[in-house]
């Protein structure tokens, strides 16, 4: 038994995956991960038009709304929790947002268009109708409305990848999936995966590691796509009730959890804290590590910090 | 103001029906030590006029987990306990009648250990089953048990259906039993059982939650109690407890839980009814206020019981009864009692540590109805635990 990567371009990034397995079954193992992440991608890419979620948003104002299968049924579960849990800062059906925030313009959308999508948005407009096959008759009821599995939709991918690898027998693996990781179990020895945690002022650089030996890490930071414009950082985490990035949040944070959805998760509302991130974050279960703008780290994951 | 941690208790449900079982399993590795510990029978019950020391238990137990492939887990617990003290051993009347007891005059020291071995296998949305067998060890007593127990979830999610059955094999050789000392005391016996439950799981709303459980227990062989004499006003002597052969009991168990707005906290309310055919009847109905899903989790609850005494239990016998029946053992005899337990614990990582304490206390004064003549030997223990363990 020996380790074996496979490396790949999915979900709009590099992916990758470590397990440790006998050589004959290697490529059989990379080949049925790398087909369940093209299977996510496919089923919830809001590029593709034979797409799940275009076919949800194809149905927007449409009065028989749309059908979607137990897959999707579970995955709108999230979306409602994300959305409660953060008071509506998260929402799925933010995405339409993109119309007028382009991170590579350089320049900032006229306060008016933003304004001006806000009525597109709203999770608690829609309606959902439990089906007795798990999935659920879906309404988006205005017009032009949109739902998007950002946010978590990566997340989710990385854990039923790694439902794979263990399905395919693997016990000591991790998959990787643009930053998000799902870790089926440590090294043969017993010793975790150190994960490096990306700077966010440096992206050649480690600013911290991290062990995991199981479960899931997600981070996220404001370095992903910005906007700097007159000396001020606007970040991609969009406050869905305004249609704004959230301010003076921590420019990275990272989060190790049971899964990688739940990792993300944490993740995701954290930011969407701004600079009430760190409260939200104190009484987290689940180890935790915050960047702060001058760089200072906090979380019981600060102390794994790379000298 | 909503928090991460609310946040994670919010979401697993969710998460764990959207990623499946696979991710949850983890194992996990547990230490606990345990001290039970029962209050000195006060001078005024006991029959040589003087309090006297009872039972105490320490109790070792080891627990590891470990996950087997997505969707089944292996589970193996080790448990040594070392037993000392006295007992009750009968019941007799004092000058003025009042029952007094005497206390089995050798201190009992005694250890048991136990292994118990689980699997359990997840359907994930569908539901899970579970297969348990166990076996325990005294120097005078030995036990087998064997259990099923199956969860089926309802299509959506808010109602299940719960059932098990279980078996147990015990064969005991008491101490000096048939010796010149204890010509009375049974040399060799065995006793076998088995139970079945049946209940439902039925989630209201988002923060309530119903559940109601029936369950049976059936038992057969030497139900007596070989450590224990009951007495005999009218000879002055003693004869071995002797119980029915037999012992069928049913209860019903009904549990109500709703989730406070503070994430995490729960208030939970239960009561259960038993009835059993040597005639006791029984209450139980316990107040349980939790707090999970942070860093910090604890639970704080009140409980109090009532039962009805046994048909054929007395303090003591003017003459020995037509069926020769006799038995003054005080968990037989008409008493009510309250508990409250306390738990704490805190996670560190993938580390948890924690701590609890448990008071009791039997009473005449507690049961339902008034006691005529409550047994002495009522017993009012404490317990405290401490528990550390890793998930990895």
């Amino acid at each position: 038994m020996r380790l074996h990567q496979h490396e790949f371009h999915a979900l709009g990034g590099p992916c990758g995956l470590s397990f440790h397995a006998e050589d004959d079954a290697a490529a059989r193992v990379s080949a049925a991960v790398e087909a369940e992440v093209r299977r996510v991608e496919r089923k919830y890419s809001r590029y593709r038009d034979d797409s799940v979620v275009a076919a949800i948003n194809a149905s927007a104002g449409q009065a028989d709304g749309v059908l979607v299968d137990a897959e999707t049924a579970a995955l709108l579960d999230v979306a409602a929790t994300l959305h409660e849990q953060s008071d509506g800062r998260f929402d799925a059906t933010s995405g339409v947002l993109r119309e007028v925030w382009d991170f590579r313009s350089g320049r900032l959308p006229e306060p008016a268009a933003v304004t001006a999508l806000l009525p597109r948005i709203g999770w608690s407009l829609l309606r959902r109708r439990r089906l007795a096959d798990g999935g659920e008759q879906l309404w988006l009821p205005r017009p032009g409305m949109a739902l998007d599995f950002g946010g978590f939709g990566k997340e989710y991918a990385a854990d039923r990848a790694a439902a794979v690898l263990r399905a395919e027998g693997i016990r000591h693996g991790l998959v990787e999936l643009g930053g998000d990781i799902s870790v089926v179990g440590p090294h043969p020895d017993g010793s975790p995966w150190r994960i490096g945690i990306r700077h966010p002022r440096d992206p050649a650089r480690a600013i911290a590691a991290i062990d995991v030996a199981r479960g899931g890490l997600a981070t996220s930071g404001d370095y992903e796509r910005c906007l700097i414009v007159d000396g001020r950082r606007y970040g991609h985490i969009l406050d869905a009730r305004t249609g704004w990035p959230v301010a003076d949040g921590p420019a990275s944070l990272s989060v190790t959890a049971p899964s990688c959805l739940l990792a993300g998760a944490v993740c995701t509302l954290g930011l969407l804290q701004g600079a009430r991130a760190l409260d939200w974050l104190a009484d987290c279960p689940q180890p935790w590590l915050a960047v702060d703008a001058g760089l200072g780290l906090h979380g019981a994951l600060a102390r794994a910090e790379v000298a | 103001m909503k928090t991460a941690s609310g946040l994670l208790l919010a979401l697993a449900p969710a998460a764990l029906a959207a990623t499946g079982p696979a991710q949850a399993g983890e194992g996990s590795v547990e230490y606990l030590y345990s001290n039970y510990h029962e209050d000195d029978l006060p001078a005024s019950r006991s029959a040589s006029g003087k309090a006297a020391g009872r039972y105490q238990v320490d109790s070792h137990m080891f627990r590891a987990q470990q996950p087997l492939g997505a969707s089944d887990d292996l589970s193996l617990d080790l448990t040594h306990e070392r037993m000392s003290g006295a007992s009750p051993w009968y019941v007799m009347p004092d000058a003025q009648g009042r029952p007094v007891q005497v206390m089995s005059g050798a201190s009992i020291s005694d250890i048991r250990n136990a292994i118990d071995a689980g699997w359990r296998h997840d359907w994930g949305r569908r539901g899970t089953a579970k297969l348990g067998l166990g076996y325990s060890q005294e120097e005078d007593y030995r036990s087998w048990q064997f259990s099923l127990e199956g969860e089926l979830k309802a299509w959506d999610g808010t109602q299940s259906v719960t059932a098990g059955m279980s078996w147990f094999d015990d064969r005991l050789e008491p101490t000096d039993g048939g010796s010149p000392l204890y010509p009375g005391r049974v040399i060799e016996a065995g006793k076998q059982g088995g139970s079945l439950y049946a209940g439902v799981i039925q989630v209201l709303t988002p923060r309530d939650q119903f559940r109601l459980t029936l369950s049976t227990l059936w038992q057969q062989g030497f139900l007596s109690d070989p450590y224990k004499l009951a007495y005999i006003t009218g000879s002055a002597s003693t004869v071995a407890d002797s119980r029915p052969d037999r012992r069928v009991s049913g209860a019903l168990s009904a549990q109500y839980r709703h989730s406070l707005a503070t994430p995490g906290l729960a208030l939970q309310a239960d009561y259960r009814y038993f009835q059993d055919d040597w005639g006791v009847q029984a209450h139980t109905a316990t107040l349980a206020l939790n707090r999970s899903g942070s860093l910090w989790d604890w639970s704080a609850s009140l409980r109090w019981y009532s039962q009805s005494q046994a048909d054929f239990y007395a303090p003591f016998y003017a003459s020995l009864r037509g069926d020769g029946l006799a038995s003054s053992d005080y968990r037989l005899s008409p008493y009510g009692a309250l508990g409250a337990n306390l738990d704490i614990g805190r996670r560190l990582g993938a580390w948890r540590l924690g701590a609890g304490l448990g008071v009791y206390r039997a009473s005449e004064d507690y049961a339902l109805g008034s006691v005529a003549l409550p047994n002495p030997g009522l017993v009012s223990w404490r317990n405290g635990y401490l528990q550390m363990s890793r998930q990895y």
